[in-house]
């Protein structure tokens, strides 16, 4: 049996339905992220998880235990939110302390773990700062500390990074990775950002109008996905339909043709042209490390993606190139 | 959603509780006669009728709709090009004006009238028992209100580049205020004037101390026929009450044709 | 950033208002019948009752402060209207706290149409109100009969400090509610899921986060509520004809009345009672910069 067994847990608000059929089975220790575009409902979800809301059909099992009608008290359960909520009367040592004083630790015990914790999450010198006096960053320590401090069975985390810049975001990333690992926790993580949920994932939920379309590895749902909506979703992707399937590949399909910018190699036209396709270079984008071609072929404009190997490996506009995709990474999508 | 109906439950409460005065004076005030007992005897549009035909009654309703008017546009004509160029020409002034401004709260009616009865009873500005001195005095108490509706719409624009922009388009400052300002303030001055001209007619102290019955005005009279039927002084707090309220009511409706 | 622009090249720093420049000067003409007012009805008449408070037969003394201070009399106006404005305030704190915790919870028409409402009711304070009052709880109001059938109170003392509190408890709720809601919709919804989760129920959620996180704004309502209260006149004229003993209605009658007029007695308590509402108001005002540096 699971760790966490939600299943069939739905909710909805008068005609709304916010969300429905959620099975979802997490491992101890594991990391699990629901992924999807703002509205799909995976914030309200997290929420019913920790007994913030109520809901309306189903069932939420840890250990064994259901704790589906349980207060968020006595869930054994801690919480990173989006707004961090720290309470604005404490400094960061009382407000991590807060969960401690809850549980009427021994105020012995209770420094050492609240000290433990901030060196964790490499706070010290903090301790007697109000949150008004920290940086996004540190206040997202801090959420994260007074969530941690308390031993909780599972962590929930909602967008915890979506309001810092993208330099401290990536930081941040690691480390809660790093102290997840080290603490064995098994963590529910909810974001919108797909690069992140790839990152941190051990596996990846991904919900669209309040259901689960997808779940698996980061690899599994990156490369083959289910449905058109997780192609898109999860990073760019050319989508051909079944006239443009036809005429590129001689492949009849039922829906789409999905295809990674990165799984098609542009070969000069010098090399064997059997089993490619002929293109033209239209114009180029420098996205980094990655260079992004917009190749024409037989009528259709695709994406191709090459690593960045510097000028003299560019290839120009108006370039004659062939393009080769292989079988596996032609993925049929509804 | 048991938070969501106690909530309700609490404000509606809360309501009631503050609706009875006002109640039982509509009651009282529309009752022939109620002696000791729980409920009026029978009920009568008589009050009003006689009220309403009274001289002195509306002699003093007069009083106090000339005083408040009176007020209320001096003030605007005063208050409203002083703030301008306050915000305007001499932002430093600004906190000079906030401290000013909270000068009328801090200093209550009553003492206000001992230095005003002393100055200006006789001496050059004889102005004790004329309507004058309430309008001067009325302009401090709405001073506050006005000036605040004021100073927040203004900051709440961006002034300096609109009159530039004025400038630049060849207005005038005296120009620009008037066409591209003083519009955008309407709103918030018509708020804070009909809310001082409720609170005006409600006002005592100034009225009673400094002009009495020289120059009655609604409140004085009311606390002068005191002594007549409690039934007719219900009639009188309820038909300026309901004035105010129709006045309260037509301002929530300008309120709303302005924000549109 | 650095610079690279010599001091020759920098720009003039910006202009700062001048009230001496001369092309301000019509502006400035706007400003006189403003301070020409403001003058006359308010400065002037303070100027004069801070002098005369001071000013004696032989000069500048503090004797009139010490007659007030010596005289029973006066000692009981003073604390009668602290009494009263004290436990007005409270009681009308008591009633508002909920209230306004509700009111910044429930949906926006409700809302509006409280607030407008409570601004209505609050039209009906000075005299109306106790005239209203004496309706409803006056020696056969509608109430007091209630009371007396159902065996609680014989006669309910309207006409002394204990209708007095409840008159101006009365016109201190809508003050009240209209200067708290607002602090109570800064809550964050979250602290009280965070305190949840972290354990907390949600008394103690109240009392640890909620509260003292309202404190200066609590506070500061509490402190305005006094100083009106302090303040005020007309209900307690109208209800007594003047016979009750406070410092607002001391002041009155000995500038106007039918006894012996000492304006300067009335300066000088006057200079009392203002000192203890400007005191008052200075706390109120140090309150909420404190409450602006911590959020």
């Amino acid at each position: 049996m699971s760790f966490v067994e939600i299943s069939r847990l739905a909710k909805h608000y008068g005609d709304n339905r916010i969300f429905h059929d959620i099975d979802i089975q997490v491992q101890q220790g594991e990391w699990v992220t629901l992924l999807g575009p703002s509205g799909c409902g995976k914030s309200t979800l997290l929420r019913c998880i920790a007994g913030l809301t109520d809901v309306d059909n189903g069932h939420i099992r840890v250990e064994g235990e259901d704790i589906t009608h349980t207060a968020p008290q006595k869930r054994g359960i801690g919480m990173v939110f989006q707004s961090y909520a720290l309470f604005p009367n404490m400094t960061v040592a009382q407000n991590i302390a807060f969960g401690l004083k809850m549980q009427r630790c021994a105020p012995e015990e209770m420094k050492d773990r609240v000290a433990d914790v901030i060196g964790l999450v490499e706070l010290k010198g903090k301790e007697a700062h109000y949150p008004h006096e920290l940086s996004g960053g540190q206040r997202q320590r801090v959420a994260l500390a007074r969530a941690l401090v308390v031993e909780p069975r599972i962590l929930l985390l909602d967008e915890p990074l979506s309001a810092l810049d993208a330099r401290i975001r990536k930081h941040l990333r690691e480390q809660l990775r790093e102290i997840q690992t080290r603490l064995h926790l098994t963590t529910i993580f909810v974001t919108h950002d797909q690069e992140e949920a790839m990152t941190l994932s051990d596996r990846i939920f991904v919900m669209n109008h309040g259901k689960i379309v997808q779940q698996g590895t980061a690899e599994a749902v990156y490369t083959q996905p289910a449905s058109e909506f997780v192609a898109r979703f999860m990073g760019s992707c050319n989508l051909l339909d079944a006239e443009q399937s036809q005429r590129l590949f001689g492949r009849a399909i039922d829906g789409h043709l999905a295809i990674r910018p990165e799984a098609i190699r542009l070969i000069r036209p010098q090399q064997d042209s059997s089993d490619t396709l002929p293109g033209i270079v239209m114009r180029h984008q420098l996205l980094g490390n990655v260079i992004r071609y917009e190749v024409e072929s037989r009528g259709s404009v695709l994406w191709v993606d090459r690593l960045n190997r510097g000028a003299d490996e560019l290839m120009p506009s108006g370039m004659q190139v062939q393009l080769h995709v292989k079988n596996e990474d032609l993925r049929e999508v509804h | 959603m048991q938070a969501k109906t106690w909530h309700r439950c609490m404000v509606t409460g809360l309501g009631g509780l503050l609706a009875i005065p006002v109640v039982a004076t509509l009651l009282y005030s529309l009752s022939s006669e109620w002696g000791a007992t729980l409920l009026p005897d029978g009920l009568t549009f008589g009050w009003y009728v006689q009220l309403w035909h009274d001289p002195r009654f509306l002699t003093a309703f007069g009083h106090s709709l000339a005083i408040c008017l009176g007020t209320l546009f001096l003030s605007t004509v005063v208050i409203v090009p002083a703030v301008f160029v306050t915000f305007y020409r001499f932002p430093g002034l600004n906190r000079l004006m906030n401290v000013l401004i909270l000068m009328p709260f801090a200093i209550p009616p009553v003492v206000s009238s001992v230095g005003m009865l002393q100055l200006y009873a006789d001496g050059p500005l004889p102005l004790i028992g004329t309507p004058w001195v309430l309008i001067g005095c009325y302009f401090t108490i709405v001073l506050p209100f006005i000036y605040r509706a004021l100073a927040n719409s203004l900051g709440g624009m961006n002034l300096r580049d609109l009159m530039d922009a004025a400038h630049l388009l060849g207005a005038t400052t005296p120009r620009a205020f008037l066409s591209v300002i003083l519009p955008s303030l309407k709103p918030g001055l018509m708020a804070s004037l009909f809310l001082s001209f409720s609170f005006l007619l409600g006002e005592f102290v100034f009225a009673n101390m400094l002009v009495g019955t020289r120059y009655e005005t609604l409140q004085v009279y009311l606390y002068n026929v005191r002594q007549t039927s409690g039934h007719f002084t219900s009639a009188v707090v309820m038909s300026y009450f309901l004035f105010t309220l129709a006045l309260t009511w037509l301002a929530a409706r300008l309120g709303k044709i302005g924000s549109q | 950033m650095q610079s690279t622009l010599t001091t020759s090249e920098t720009l003039p720093p910006a202009r700062t208002a001048s009230r001496w420049r001369p092309r301000h000067a019509s502006a400035a003409l706007a400003l006189v019948p403003f301070i020409t007012l403001l003058a006359l009805f308010c400065l002037a008449p303070i100027a004069w009752v801070l002098i005369h408070g001071i000013k004696t037969d032989s000069g500048i003394g503090l004797e009139h402060f010490g007659e007030i201070l010596s005289s029973p009399f006066y000692r009981q106006a003073f604390g009668n209207s602290l009494r009263i404005s004290l436990e007005s305030s409270a009681l009308a704190l008591l009633i508002t706290l909920p209230g306004a915790a509700s009111l910044a919870r429930v949906p926006g028409r409700l809302r509006d149409i409280a607030i407008a409402f409570t601004n209505m009711t609050s039209n009906l304070a000075g005299v109306p109100l106790a005239f209203a009052f004496i309706i409803i709880l006056g020696t056969n109001g509608a109430i007091t009969l209630l009371l007396r059938r159902w065996g609680l109170v014989d006669d309910p003392q309207l006409y002394s400090s204990r209708g007095l509190i409840l008159i101006y408890s009365y016109f201190q709720i809508p003050l009240g509610l209209l200067l708290l809601y607002p602090a109570f919709s800064t809550l964050d919804d979250d602290w009280k899921h965070a305190a949840a989760l972290l354990g907390a129920r949600p008394g103690q959620y109240w009392l640890r986060i909620a509260l003292p996180v309202l404190s200066p704004a609590v506070f500061g309502t509490f402190i305005l509520l006094f100083a009106n209260a302090m303040g005020a006149y007309a209900s307690a004229y109208a209800l007594t004809t003047g016979n009750i003993n406070l410092v607002t209605v001391r002041i009155a009658s000995l500038v106007s009345g039918d006894i012996f007029l000492e304006p300067d007695m009335a300066a000088a308590l006057s200079v009392m009672l203002m000192g203890l509402l400007i005191l008052v108001t200075a706390v109120n005002q140090w309150l909420l910069k404190r409450t602006n540096r911590a959020s």
